[in-house]
């Protein structure tokens, strides 16, 4: 048991955290401390680590050595009450492509413990300008609607910190406008912090307070948005800056 | 409080399979062929019924005409004509159990819902009870209708309505199924968890399914020597009861294999139990329902035994299963 009270401590802290498939290490030694309140882009080329780091924050696998906390919960020792505090919204996500948009969100409004679902589904949808899509069947989703209705799903809880693992992945420009200004939204007016996986620098320009850049399994640059443009003054791009912090690793 | 939470997670997630599977259409059909046959076998049954109870009065008419007062009881059991409903629930029922299990492990695996629903609250414990609920819930609902369309047809074809002591023999004979079909969905979701692709998986309930259903039981009834002339081999060579058990004495071992051939099968012990409840085995005739459930106590212990410990493998297979694909990118 931890005595940091989940509403004190930061919102994430890794600590030594390994992890290894077969005689692969996938992370090794990631030490890391995300304040409250940030948005915060998780950067890596595809095998560095970055889904493996997500998917033991939310609880799905178990690190090999070192340790994981959420809001001050250790992610091994009290799963439970880490799920309580996160939403998660996968990389390709699908929901129940038989049920409406509303039934999938009632189903996983219930499974959170609210208390009055249907309402806080109806509320969610309402509140990321989808309810238009309420009474439609999940199957017949573009991919950038079945993104929407992802994000409500990962949200309708209230979570303190949510996961988003290649937002962007397959959208259209208008889709991923949209998903900027959701992730603004919920950042500034419902203070949720959002850790974001992705490739798309642009974005993380656009919408994240901080950066990660994760190199083979190593964490090799971590810092505010703000000071990474002072320290690389003669980069206009935040391309530019990640490709000279992964030549320099 | 966190009593009534955990009970309304659990009610949530056997609803969804309900659901789930109600709007399954192999299922669907699955159910339709099921409840087909079985109203086929009842109506046939029930026609049958009908002229031999009729032949049955016109002789009981011609004795009485003929001063004859005492005449022979009616050779037929009502409840007998269920035999076929029940051969076909053991045989189809085992399957439509076994795809609920597959489908229960299929739906979250090929929908990609599995990390949504394990990044929730809730416990692998409530998970394996509600899609078992569910699934429960779907065979009770199959057992409703297959038992009302056998009384509707027994009573408005047959004409004979079951009274109340038929009828709890009737409901307590389709419990039977439960705990029956209940292990094989268990079975179903047990080897489709664990299985490397979903279809191997479904492919090894069916082996089992073949086996413990199909052949074991006609193994051991093959082995049986009463079971090879219609009326029994000794009572069709005119040996009586005192003789065929000595000729019996002699084969203790073999007659021990044959029985725990049969007693490993899951099928035989619901068999056993349905046939005894609706008066198929004449042995049973006559017996009070208290004596009759005496009698069949092993085949409920066996019936029981087998969805615990499938039940226990349940849930384990929940517990160890895996939230993203074997061989997933890391």
């Amino acid at each position: 048991m931890t005595n940091a009270s989940p509403l004190d401590s930061a919102a994430i802290e890794l600590d030594g955290l390994r992890h290894r498939y077969d005689m692969d290490d996938v992370l090794r030694g990631i030490n890391l401390s995300i304040p409250r309140g940030e948005v915060f882009g998780f950067l890596g080329h595809n095998g560095s680590g970055k889904t493996t780091t997500v998917n033991i924050l939310t609880t799905l696998i178990r690190p090999t050595a070192g340790s994981a906390r959420v809001c001050g919960l250790d992610v091994e020792r009290e799963p439970m009450r880490v799920r309580q505090l996160i939403g998660y919204l996968p990389s390709d996500i699908r929901m129940y492509d038989h049920m409406t948009a509303l039934e999938n969100l009632e189903f996983f409004a219930r499974l959170s413990g609210v208390e009055r679902p249907r309402s806080a589904a109806l509320e969610t949808l309402d509140y990321l300008d989808c309810a238009d899509l309420a009474g439609k069947r999940v199957g017949t989703f573009s991919t950038g609607m079945r993104q929407r209705i992802g994000i409500a799903q990962a949200v309708l809880h209230k979570p303190v910190v949510l996961f988003l693992d290649e937002p962007t992945a397959g959208l259209d420009p208008s889709g991923v406008r949209h998903l900027r200004e959701t992730i603004q939204r919920l950042n500034s007016e419902l203070g949720v912090t959002i850790f974001m996986n992705t490739h798309q620098l642009s974005e993380v320009a656009k919408v994240c307070t901080s950066i990660g850049v994760l190199n083979h399994g190593e964490l090799i640059y971590t810092d505010s948005i703000e000071n990474t443009t002072a320290r690389f003054p003669d980069e206009a791009s935040l391309e530019g800056i990640y490709v000279r912090v992964e030549a320099g690793a | 409080m966190i009593g009534s939470t955990n009970s309304r997670i659990v009610v949530t997630l056997a609803r969804h399979e309900y659901r789930a599977a109600a709007r399954n259409r192999v299922l669907a059909a699955l159910v339709l062929v099921l409840v087909a046959i079985t109203t086929v076998s009842v109506l046939i049954g029930a026609i049958d019924y009908h002229s031999q109870v009729a032949d049955y009065q016109r002789y009981v008419a011609a004795a009485r005409s003929s001063g004859v007062t005492q005449t022979a009881p009616l050779p037929l059991q009502v409840l007998s004509l269920l035999r076929g409903a029940f051969e076909y629930l053991e045989i189809i029922g085992a399957i439509i159990a076994i795809v609920l299990g597959y489908m229960s492990i299929a739906r979250e695996r090929t929908s990609n819902t599995l990390m949504l629903l394990q990044t929730r609250p809730i416990t692998s414990m409530q998970r394996a009870l509600g899609s078992a609920l569910g699934a429960l819930a779907i065979i009770a609902t199959l057992l409703l209708v297959t038992g009302a369309i056998a009384v509707l047809c027994l009573g408005v074809i047959g004409g004979d309505w079951l009274a109340p002591p038929e009828l709890l023999k009737l409901t307590l004979a389709l419990l039977a199924t439960i705990p029956y079909m209940g292990a094989f969905y268990c079975l179903g979701v047990v080897l489709t968890a664990h299985a490397r692709s979903l279809s191997n998986g479904l492919m090894a309930a069916l082996v089992i399914w073949l086996a413990v259903v199909l052949i074991i039981p006609q193994v051991g009834d093959t082995m049986d020597p009463d079971n090879q002339v219609p009326g029994g081999l000794f009572q069709s060579l005119g040996v009586d009861k005192p003789t065929e058990l000595k000729v019996l004495a002699k084969f203790t071992t073999y007659e021990k294999v044959r029985n725990d051939l049969e007693e490993a099968s899951l099928a035989k012990h619901y068999e056993r139990f349905t046939f005894g409840m609706t008066d198929v085995k004449d042995k049973y005739r006559g017996f009070t329902l208290t004596h009759l459930l005496h009698e069949k106590r092993n085949d409920i212990a066996w019936l029981a035994a087998y969805m615990l410990v499938l039940g226990a493998a349940l849930h384990r297979s929940y517990q160890r299963q895996p939230a993203l694909p074997r061989g997933g990118t890391p």
